[in-house]
C-alpha cells in the first residue's frame, strides 16, 4: 500500500486583488498564485481555470504514480475515474491530460492546429501546414512567441491588403 | 499611543528575557535560558517535528492528540506520540522533576498547546510587531517604523525551510510571507522621502520574496525618482513590465503606467 504522504496533494492558493480605474470605468483584477506543497512547484494565474489545470495535472501525476505497476488500460481507467471529480471543467483539462498520457505528440498537434487556424486567416497562399513536430522540446513561451509573431504577421498582411485595395481603387 | 509604545517595549523585553526562545525563520533553532540547544539533544526528528507542529498550530487552542498523530505519523500509535512528547518536554525543561506537570506544553485531557506567555517564538513576535505597526500607521509613524523594523529584523528567511513539503507548515509560511511583504512595502513607503535608499532596499527585499509584487516596483521607481536617478526608475518599470508579462500575461496597473509617464516627462 502506498504511503499516506504519497496519496496526498495539498495546494496553497493566494489571491491578490487589484481594483483600479481605466477609461473611466472601475475594474477589478485577481492575481493568483497556486503552490503544490509536496512538490514545491508553483504557478501564477489570472484565469482561475489555469489554477484548476495546475491542480488537475498534479493529481493526475499522483494517480499515475500510484498506478504505475498496472497495465496501461487499467491505468487509463483509474485515471478517468480520478478525473471524474473535475466534471465541471471536464471539457478541457482532463481531455488534454488523457490525450497527453496516451499520446504526448497529440497535445503538440493540438497547438499545431491552433496555429494553423490562425494562419488560415491569412489566406490560402500561405496556408501550408507549418511543420513543428521537431519542436517537441520547445517551451510554452516558445509557442507563445510563435503565436505572437504570427499575429503580428497577420496584422502586417492586413495593412498590406488595405494598401493594395486603396491603390486598386485609385486606379 | 503610549499604550502601543508600552506594548512594543514589553514584546522586546520578552524577546530578550524569555526562558525559551525559538527561531523558525530561515532555520530552526532553540535557546534555553540564553543557551542554544544542540541538535543532538533532540535525538529524533519526530520530536522536532512535534514541536514545530505545535508552533504552526499555536493559535488553535488545544490540539487533539489524534489530530496531531494523523498529521505527523503514517501509522503512529500512542507510544510514538508519548515518546515524541517526552522528547519535546525533555529538551524544553531537562531538569523537570518526574511526575510534575510540564511548564511549556500545556495538556488539557488529550489536547495539547504551547504556553505562549512563557515561550518566545519569532513568528509570533513578528505578527505582533506588524499588528502594532499597522495600528500606529498614520497616527504615529515613529512607532509604526520601529514596529515594522523589529518585524523585519526577525525575518531571516522562509518559515521552517526544511519542512516546505509538509502541508501542516504551509499555512503559517504563507501567512508570514504576506505579513512580511506588507511590512517591507509599508515601511518602504514611510521612508520614501526621508531615506530613499533604504526605501529602495526594502522594496527590493519584497521583490526577492515575490517578483510580481507590483507595489514594490512602484515604490522602487519613486525611490529612484527622489534620488534623481531617472534612468534606474525607467529600468525598474521595464523590469516590472517584463515580469508581469511573463508571469501573468498582463500589463502593469494604470497607477504604475501613470507614474512612468510622469517620470518620462521630467527633463
Amino acid at each position: 500500500m502506498a504511503k499516506k504522504a504519497d496519496q496526498t496533494a495539498s495546494f496553497m492558493v493566494r489571491f491578490n486583488q487589484k481594483i483600479f480605474e481605466e477609461s473611466g470605468e472601475s475594474k477589478v483584477q485577481w492575481r493568483g498564485k497556486i503552490s503544490h506543497v509536496q512538490g514545491g512547484d508553483e504557478q501564477n494565474f489570472i484565469d482561475f481555470n489555469d489554477a484548476l489545470s495546475f491542480m488537475q495535472k498534479k493529481l493526475a501525476e499522483l494517480t499515475k504514480e500510484a498506478t504505475k505497476d498496472k497495465t496501461s488500460d487499467q491505468q487509463e481507467g483509474i485515471l478517468k475515474k480520478s478525473l471524474y471529480m473535475w466534471k465541471t471543467i471536464a471539457q478541457t483539462g482532463p481531455k488534454v491530460i488523457m490525450d497527453t498520457l496516451k499520446d504526448p505528440k497529440k497535445q503538440l498537434t493540438q497547438i499545431q492546429d491552433q496555429i494553423q487556424g490562425q494562419i488560415s486567416h491569412l489566406g490560402d497562399e500561405i496556408g501550408e501546414k507549418v511543420q513543428i513536430d521537431q519542436w517537441r522540446n520547445a517551451s510554452r513561451s516558445d509557442f507563445k512567441k510563435v503565436k505572437k509573431s504570427i499575429s503580428e504577421l497577420a496584422d502586417e498582411i492586413k495593412k498590406l491588403n488595405a494598401k493594395i485595395d486603396s491603390i486598386s481603387k485609385k486606379k | 499611543m503610549s499604550q502601543l509604545l508600552n506594548k512594543l517595549q514589553e514584546f522586546k523585553t520578552f524577546q530578550e528575557n524569555a526562558p525559551i526562545r525559538i527561531q523558525t525563520l530561515g532555520q530552526f533553532r532553540l535557546w534555553r535560558n540564553t543557551e542554544k540547544v544542540d541538535t543532538k539533544e533532540w535525538v529524533r526528528d519526530k520530536t522536532v517535528q512535534l514541536l514545530q507542529y505545535l508552533i504552526s498550530n499555536r493559535q488553535r487552542h488545544a490540539l487533539h492528540k489524534e489530530k496531531i498523530m494523523d498529521h505527523l505519523w503514517e501509522d503512529g500509535d500512542d507510544r510514538d506520540f508519548k515518546v515524541a512528547l517526552h522528547g519535546v518536554n525533555k529538551v524544553l525543561e531537562p531538569e523537570r522533576p518526574s511526575r510534575t506537570e510540564p511548564t511549556y506544553v500545556v495538556r488539557q485531557g488529550v489536547s495539547y498547546q504551547l504556553d505562549l506567555e512563557k515561550i518566545w517564538i519569532d513568528v509570533e513576535a513578528l505578527e505582533k510587531y506588524v499588528i502594532i505597526g499597522n495600528e500606529a500607521l498614520g497616527t504615529d509613524n515613529l512607532i509604526a517604523k520601529t514596529a515594522y523594523k523589529y518585524a523585519i529584523e526577525l525575518y531571516q528567511g522562509i518559515y521552517l525551510p526544511n519542512r516546505v513539503y509538509e502541508d501542516w507548515s504551509s499555512e503559517e509560511r504563507e501567512k508570514i510571507q504576506m505579513l512580511i511583504l506588507g511590512a517591507y512595502t509599508t515601511l518602504s513607503e514611510i521612508l520614501l522621502d526621508e531615506n530613499p535608499i533604504e526605501s529602495i532596499r526594502l522594496a527590493q527585499s519584497a521583490l526577492s520574496i515575490d517578483p510580481t509584487w507590483e507595489d514594490a516596483y512602484r515604490l522602487q521607481m519613486q525611490g529612484y525618482l527622489v534620488k534623481g536617478n531617472r534612468p534606474q526608475a525607467i529600468k525598474t518599470y521595464q523590469k516590472c513590465v517584463t515580469i508581469l508579462e511573463e508571469e501573468y500575461g498582463i500589463d502593469p496597473l494604470p497607477e504604475t503606467k501613470k507614474l512612468i509617464r510622469e517620470i518620462e516627462e521630467i527633463n
